[in-house]
């Protein structure tokens, strides 16, 4: 009984020796907690990072920028994290944005985004951005704008559903996925610091294996998310003589392979609202000018992604079952430029 | 009946607790296309391997595999159960060891490995050393708490799916069946624990076919899930795809802003319990064959499996030693069910043969 005794006081001490487990617990109070990431390359080779970190108990400043350089991306990181007053935790960026020249390189690109990927520290499901501005540049814009908050940058992507349909988001993940992809590339947004907003969207690069082939403007980037099957709820269009909103779209498409030549037939439906529209504009039409300009913009992107033999409307998926899987692997440059899309429009009014 | 959910959940939790991990890479690598043939087509013969295995047993009723074994003889005990019970070991401490490098890589990237793996070791030895009623019992608090997060899992990836980033389709022939590889996922469906616990109760095929169509289901959405998000090139990348997967998932309105946290949290479940019934397994075998204490075989045996988790230097030498394993594991379900099956026809066979007479 008595060794009985002993032996429940041994286990009850022994959770004393659990309970402080958790010896490398950082609280929170003492983590420095970074939202966005930017990386470019110092005039001497070098990588260098700077950090958006949002300043607490302060009304002047919403956030501080502190940079590192490194010989590679970790070392810059480690650098700052030797430097900083506090624990720096990576776990909560949201936003990178990498610098053109870097971006424009495509091994370096790829390497970063190989890198971001295998981070076990840097989330997979942060946002990735480029800028052909200075880095540090659009990250500190933000203390200078008024009534704006630490999270404004990202937040700038996450405005939710029909608030800013053309605002491509597009998580570290997608791109990475792209670099292996055969039948579909990506559009990456592209940003710069604004005169009173934080940012202003400019557009998007389009990526193919990791390579810059080309950038769209807002609106051809915009018709893309609408191929790609994404509601474009929200979207305001101006047609010169009346403005109209789109209130629901979508999309059919239709494979077909005939002696080895694709052709797809593509039905986009869209909704529309009139919000305003000089004297005399029927809606037939407001419904025969928005036709015409959106097919007129799709072939446009079309011929441009042919000639550089870029899918970024992510066609190819669409033939996963009439081309064989390594057949496929060859989409973007033998079956690609022959592809023939019929694409209609129908325009109806809500 | 109580009893039989019970072994449904253990049946179900040591399945996901090793098709989680390793199981999706090998699949990848299996094939490129028309990965469903492949689950189906490990899942089918697995299903075959149980039907011999219960066939066989049912020819000795209320007696488990090791008993069967003594009485074809000492010596078969020896032979077929003694390296069995070794492998087990090795699966044990390898099991652990890989499901802590990835809870290490979700949730405690600063904690010292040895510090979850003893904590690990420490439940699930205490659950084996308690018996099979505790681990049966504590099956059905696991299944509970772990299967709604598994749904999660599966419903919350949905939002980043393409379907179009799996190629459909039929292999034909299917060559992978020849691949040394099929034959290592072949020991990734351990079902020969069943045969340990029928003293108590008497399983049914109709009941364990019901449990093996969950298991079959959930292995389809481990594998698919990637591929659904990724696609196969990509997924071919990944050192751990479902992880990735899970990472890449982000809902603004949810609170919890991590869905991987939830994998790593069902991970811990899983791995205790199967790691007990693994020492557990290990204690009943060894202490029918030498007749020594089954808490000292059980507590000798998990040392040196904890040993082992601690002395495997990386990553990939581990999966390397695990995919050996699960390889010998898969040779003894093919050579126990066989070996009972035939014992028990021969044997049975020729009493019926007498009482006919």
């Amino acid at each position: 009984m008595k060794n009985n005794r002993l032996f429940q006081f041994i286990v009850v001490f022994l959770t004393v020796i659990l309970l402080c487990g958790c010896w490398d617990i950082k609280d929170i109070n003492k983590r420095t907690i970074p939202l966005v990431l930017g990386i470019s390359k110092t005039n001497g080779g070098e990588y260098k990072v700077t950090l958006q970190i949002p300043v607490l108990k302060n009304e002047s400043q919403v956030s501080k920028v502190v940079t590192g350089t490194g010989e590679t991306i970790t070392s810059a990181l480690g650098k700052i994290r030797t430097n900083s007053e506090n624990a720096i935790d990576y776990t909560q960026i949201r936003l990178i944005v990498v610098q053109n020249h870097l971006a424009h390189n495509q091994k370096e690109f790829t390497n970063i985004v190989k890198f971001l990927m295998g981070s076990e520290e840097i989330p997979s499901r942060s946002l990735m951005a480029i800028t052909d501005e200075n880095v540090e540049g659009v990250l500190s814009s933000i203390n200078d704008k008024l009534g704006v908050h630490a999270s404004s940058i990202y937040d700038f992507f996450n405005k939710g559903a029909d608030w800013a349909p053309e605002i491509f988001s597009t998580p570290v993940w997608e791109v990475y996925r792209s670099l292996f992809s055969s039948t579909k590339d990506i559009a990456v947004p592209l940003i710069r610091s604004g005169r009173n907003t934080v940012l202003i969207f400019e557009g998007s690069d389009i990526l193919k294996k990791g390579e810059i082939m080309d950038r769209l403007k807002p609106e051809e980037i915009q018709l893309i998310r609408v191929l790609q099957n994404k509601n474009e709820k929200g979207k305001i269009e101006s047609l010169g003589f009346a403005s109209i909103m789109v209130s629901n779209s979508s999309i059919r498409l239709k494979p077909s392979l005939n002696n080895d030549k694709p052709s797809l037939s593509s039905n986009l439906n869209i909704k529309i609202n009139v919000l305003e529209r000089n004297d005399g504009v029927t809606n037939k039409k407001i419904m025969e000018e928005l036709e015409r300009i959106i097919e007129e913009r799709f072939f446009h992107i079309l011929k441009r992604m042919q000639e550089s033999h870029t899918d970024i409307f992510g066609f190819g998926q669409e033939f996963q079952q009439l081309i064989s899987y390594n057949e496929l692997k060859n989409w973007r440059d033998e079956y690609f430029p022959d592809l023939k899309v019929n694409f209609e429009v129908e325009v109806n009014m809500e | 009946m109580t009893q039989r959910i019970q072994i449904g959940a253990v049946f179900i939790i040591i399945h996901l607790s090793f098709g989680y991990v390793v199981y999706p890479n090998l699949i990848y690598m299996l094939t490129k296309t028309a990965h469903w043939e492949v689950i189906i087509c490990q899942g089918l013969l697995q299903l075959i391997l149980i039907w011999i295995y219960m066939k066989g047993l049912n020819y000795f009723p209320a007696q488990n595999v090791t008993d069967i074994f003594l009485k074809m003889g000492r010596w078969a005990a020896i032979i077929f159960l003694t390296p069995f019970a070794i492998n087990l070991i090795a699966l044990a401490s390898l099991n652990i060891r890989i499901h802590t490098e990835v809870i290490i890589s979700i949730f405690l990237p600063r904690t010292p490995y040895w510090a979850i793996l003893i904590l690990l070791f420490f439940i699930s030895v205490y659950t084996a050393l308690k018996g099979l009623g505790t681990i049966l019992r504590s099956a059905i608090f696991i299944f509970l708490f772990v299967i709604p997060l598994v749904v999660l899992n599966i419903f919350s990836s949905v939002i980043n799916f393409n379907i179009h980033n799996v190629t459909p389709g039929l292999n034909f022939p299917p060559k992978f069946l020849l691949d040394i590889k099929f034959f290592y996922l072949l020991g990734f469906s351990s079902f020969i624990f069943l045969g340990f616990i029928t003293s108590k109760t008497k399983l049914i095929f109709r009941q364990l076919l019901a449990v093996w169509v969950i298991v079959t289901v959930l292995f389809l959405a481990i594998v698919y899930i990637p591929l659904f998000i990724f696609g196969q090139d990509t997924v071919v990348t990944l050192k751990n795809p479902f992880l990735e997967a899970m990472d890449s998932i982000d809902i603004s309105w949810f609170s919890f802003n991590r869905q991987a946290i939830f994998f790593g949290v069902l991970l811990v479940g899983l791995v205790i319990l199967t790691n007990s019934v693994l020492f557990w397994l290990i204690g009943t075998i060894m202490q029918k064959i030498y007749r020594w204490n089954s808490s000292n075989w059980i507590i000798a045996f998990s040392f040196i499996a904890l040993l082992i988790a601690l002395v495997v230097p990386n990553k990939s030498l581990l999966e390397k030693y695990f995919l050996w394993s699960s390889g010998a594991q898969a040779l003894f379900m093919i050579i126990i069910p066989l070996a009972l099956f035939i014992y028990g026809f021969w044997s049975n066979g020729g009493v019926r043969g007498h009482e006919k007479q």
